[in-house]
């Protein structure tokens, strides 16, 4: 009987090892997606350097690339934010396509590491149908 | 019009159908007597009825359907406009109900074999869900809707009365760009959902059993098979899908702990763990509660999983409430879990009797940690798909759950469940013999560690790749070292030679050693991923016409770049020439499609397939000085392909079994006697 209640302790051990190993991960790899506007608003939480995923569009006539890096501007409509990419582009980047950028604010602008250009989202949206969803 | 009425007509008919099954099926099941058959063909007929009606709009371009207008387009070619049939919310729960009627439909004619309660009761539940999902088709997921007011290209507004007055757009603006790049994205949705509707089976039966009072391993007994088509279907699906996102995504990757990916992988975790627990139950009387436990479980994942991908929660819980689609399905899960947890709490008298564990060191001993294993795993997949749905519910904020959360516990646990696979089998039941398990286990691990130091050698000293192949060696060389055991034994016992015995060993317990094949397809796709993931190179490069440029042992020539106009797209691409030293290997079109008004282009990678592994192009951007392109490698990635083949082609030859099926009829004659 010994035996038995080792190993049932071993499993109880295990399972409480794994529920913590994942709670504790969970918060280190938690990333917030936020927009222009939003990411002005909550400035004083996210400070220089600390990592966030910026979600907005490409301003047309923003785009530079004549310098080392890219730079642009990412608005959500209302408020507009400078970007500099010291990541690669991504394929078929220009000016007016809807991107992610993961990155952090330097000063007043955004420094992304990484870019993404979101296609108007998955086949699963409910939105994609357009007009007839909302009738 | 015509189609709207028939689909609509066929939708009806299904649902009256599934009624009148749960109604019938819970009357037989208490012993009375009613005519099942009858509803069963109703139920089918009416789901066929439902999917032709689509099928034949979209392929006569028949605008008059909302759904046909906004999703499809003339230009559309074939197979992709028979499969935007699935490629949007309403189509898909239309395949849903196709496939949910013809699983209705087998277990009717199984019914008929054996008319009993248990039987009766599973289909009764299974008619109710019909009644579930024919009612969402009906109601909030409609895409037989009549186009009532016609934009330029789609449709403004639509009627869900057939008879409401037609005003149908010339033209549609086409399925999603991504879904009409690739062939195999027309047939990963129906072979997943063939999967997921599958495990609605053992859902029904263990209902069924719950309710009716049935004890033992009965219900597991009938619905076996029935799990192990799901869970083919289920793995295949998987596979493709990840297969797709490689050939179409061009990211070069194939698996990105996406919620989407994971609603399809934690219901194959629980249903995994399902056939081993069960097996159990079959073989020890063991884990009856447990077994419960985990269908349901199964079976809510899968209704989880149609909610995360079809009520747009993921993009952000806001789109929720956009459809009526999500609440339904919601609430759907909520009746499922609520209502199956209760009835189990009130049966516990059907699972007191289980027996205790004789020695962990035996074969329900490994299923054991394979199950605890499992299930941990699907929990760490679970809390990080729908944290941060929850963190957005309560607080607002969007978050994501970033890859490395998964990595980090998804890795050691595949790694402890892999050394578990090595062991399960080569242990008998009950319990192993002092010195037995040492005996068994000894080659296979010496064999794993000469793999693995020969790997650190020659090939890579990179610490997963050498673990992945000595896990893989140790799993694999038990599995052979205890077929070539059996053959000899038999073979030294009189009988004909080592090879010939090998062949009736395995036909004489084919569902052990298909489980054998769907181990050792497991850990082919494990080498495959620690391969891919580890010694990939990459390189992004500009290149003028008639540039090279030298790349992970290729030499990479850049002639021209070319525009093709399709009939559904415009295609943007540069043509280049591979060479290997001076010789000729391969041209590679990497391409940027442009398809109808959507103005951001889908990039299509070429990839060039080698047995060392693939060659990856992907166009970063494309004018016609130069082009600017992507460079990868993923080594042995075709063994994650390969591997999830023969992961479910395990599962299938299993269901193949004739003898299985005559021992299972045997057993049951026994338990009825």
């Amino acid at each position: 009987m010994a035996h038995r209640r080792f190993v049932l302790f071993g499993i109880a051990g295990v399972v409480a090892l794994v529920i913590g190993l994942t709670l504790t991960s969970l918060g280190d790899n938690l990333t917030y997606y936020l927009y222009p506007t939003e990411a002005i608003d909550q400035r004083a939480d996210f400070g220089d350097g600390e990592p966030f995923r910026l979600a907005g569009t490409v301003v047309v006539g923003s785009l530079d690339d004549s310098g080392e890096t890219l730079t642009f501007d990412v608005t959500d409509g209302g408020a507009t934010i400078a970007v500099r990419l010291d990541g690669p582009p991504p394929s078929l980047f220009e000016e007016g396509v809807p991107v992610l950028l993961e990155g952090a604010w330097a000063g007043n602008s955004f420094i992304a590491t990484e870019a993404l250009i979101k296609h108007d989202e998955n086949y699963e949206t409910p939105e994609e149908g357009g007009a007839y969803d909302d009738q | 019009m015509m189609l709207a009425l028939f689909g609509t007509a066929g939708v009806l008919a299904a649902l009256t159908g599934g009624g009148l099954l749960a109604v019938r099926g819970i009357r037989v099941a208490r012993g009375g007597k009613s005519d099942l058959i009858g509803p069963a063909r109703l139920l089918a007929a009416g789901a066929i009825a439902a999917m032709a009606a689509l099928e034949i709009a979209l392929i006569a371009d028949d605008f008059s359907l909302s759904y046909v207008a906004n999703q499809h387009s003339t230009a559309t070619p074939f197979p992709f406009d028979v499969a935007t049939a699935w490629a949007a919310l309403e189509g898909s729960i239309v395949l849903w109900g196709l496939v949910l009627a013809g699983f209705t439909w087998m277990a009717v004619r199984r019914y008929r074999k054996a008319p009993d309660s248990l039987a009766a009761g599973a289909v009764a539940v299974m008619g109710g869900v019909a009644v579930f999902f024919f009612g969402l088709i009906l109601t909030v997921s409609n895409p037989f809707e009549v186009c009532t007011s016609a934009l330029e290209v789609g449709c403004a507004q639509s009627s869900p009365f057939p008879w409401s007055t037609v005003a149908a757009p010339a033209q549609g603006p086409g399925p999603n760009p991504l879904l009409q790049n690739h062939y195999l994205m027309a047939v990963h949705p129906p072979v997943l959902y063939l999967g997921y509707v599958g495990m609605t089976v053992p859902f029904a039966y263990a209902i069924s059993a719950l309710a009716l009072g049935v004890p033992g391993p009965e219900w597991i007994r009938r619905s076996h098979r029935s799990t192990l088509v799901a869970w083919s279907f289920l793995t295949l699906g998987i596979v493709l899908g990840g297969w797709w996102a490689y050939e179409v995504l061009s990211w070069g990757g194939y698996w990105a702990w996406d919620p989407v990916e994971n609603a399809s992988f934690m219901p194959w975790l629980a249903a995994t763990a399902f056939i081993h627990s069960g097996l159990v139950q079959q073989r020890r009387q063991m884990l009856q509660a447990w077994n419960f436990v985990l269908v349901i479980a199964v079976f809510s994942l899968t209704i989880l999983g149609t909610f995360l991908t079809r009520s747009g929660t993921i993009n952000s819980v806001h789109s929720f409430t956009q459809s009526a689609i999500g609440p339904a399905l919601l609430g759907f899960l909520v009746l499922v879990l609520v209502g199956s947890f209760s009835l189990f709490a009130t049966r516990s008298n059907l699972v007191s009797t289980s027996p205790r564990v004789d020695s962990f060191v035996s074969r329900e001993g490994s299923f054991l940690a394979n199950n605890l294993l499992l299930t941990v795993y699907g929990f760490v997949v679970l809390v990080g798909t729908i944290y941060p749905l929850l963190l957005e519910a309560f607080t607002g904020d969007q978050t994501a759950v970033g890859e490395p959360f998964f990595n980090r516990l998804a890795v050691p646990l595949s790694f402890l469940l892999l050394l578990f696979m090595g062991l399960g089998p080569v242990l008998p039941w009950r319990g192993s013999p002092p010195g037995q398990l040492w005996a068994r286990v000894r080659a296979p691990i010496a064999l794993g560690l000469a793999a693995g130091v020969a790997t650190a050698l020659w090939v890579s000293p990179v610490g997963w790749v050498v673990l992945a192949v000595t896990f893989a060696t140790y799993v694999t060389s038990g599995i052979v070292g205890l077929l070539l055991e059996q053959s000899r034994a038999r073979s030294a016992k009189g009988g004909q030679s080592i090879w010939r015995e090998m062949r009736r060993v395995v036909v004489n317990d084919q569902t052990f050693w298909a489980g054998q094949m769907s181990h050792i397809g497991v850990v082919v796709v494990v080498v495959g991923i620690a391969f891919a993931a580890n010694l990939s190179h990459h390189d992004e490069v500009t290149l003028e016409p008639g540039d090279q440029t030298e790349f992970a042992g290729y030499s990479i020539v850049y002639e021209s770049p070319f525009q093709v106009r399709e009939p559904n797209r415009l295609v943007r691409g540069a043509r280049v020439t591979v060479l290997r030293g001076d010789d000729f290997v391969a041209s590679l079109e990497p391409r940027a499609n442009f398809y109808g008004s959507d103005t951001t282009g889908v990039v299509t990678p070429a990839v060039l397939s080698r047995p060392w592994g693939d060659l990856y192009l992907t166009l970063r951007d494309i004018d016609s000085e130069r082009v600017e392109l992507v460079l990868d490698t993923s080594p042995l990635i075709w063994m994650i392909w390969l591997g999830g083949i023969l992961t479910a082609g395990g599962g299938a030859w299993s269901v193949s079994s004739r003898r299985q099926e005559r021992a299972l009829v045997r057993q049951s004659l026994i338990a009825d006697v």
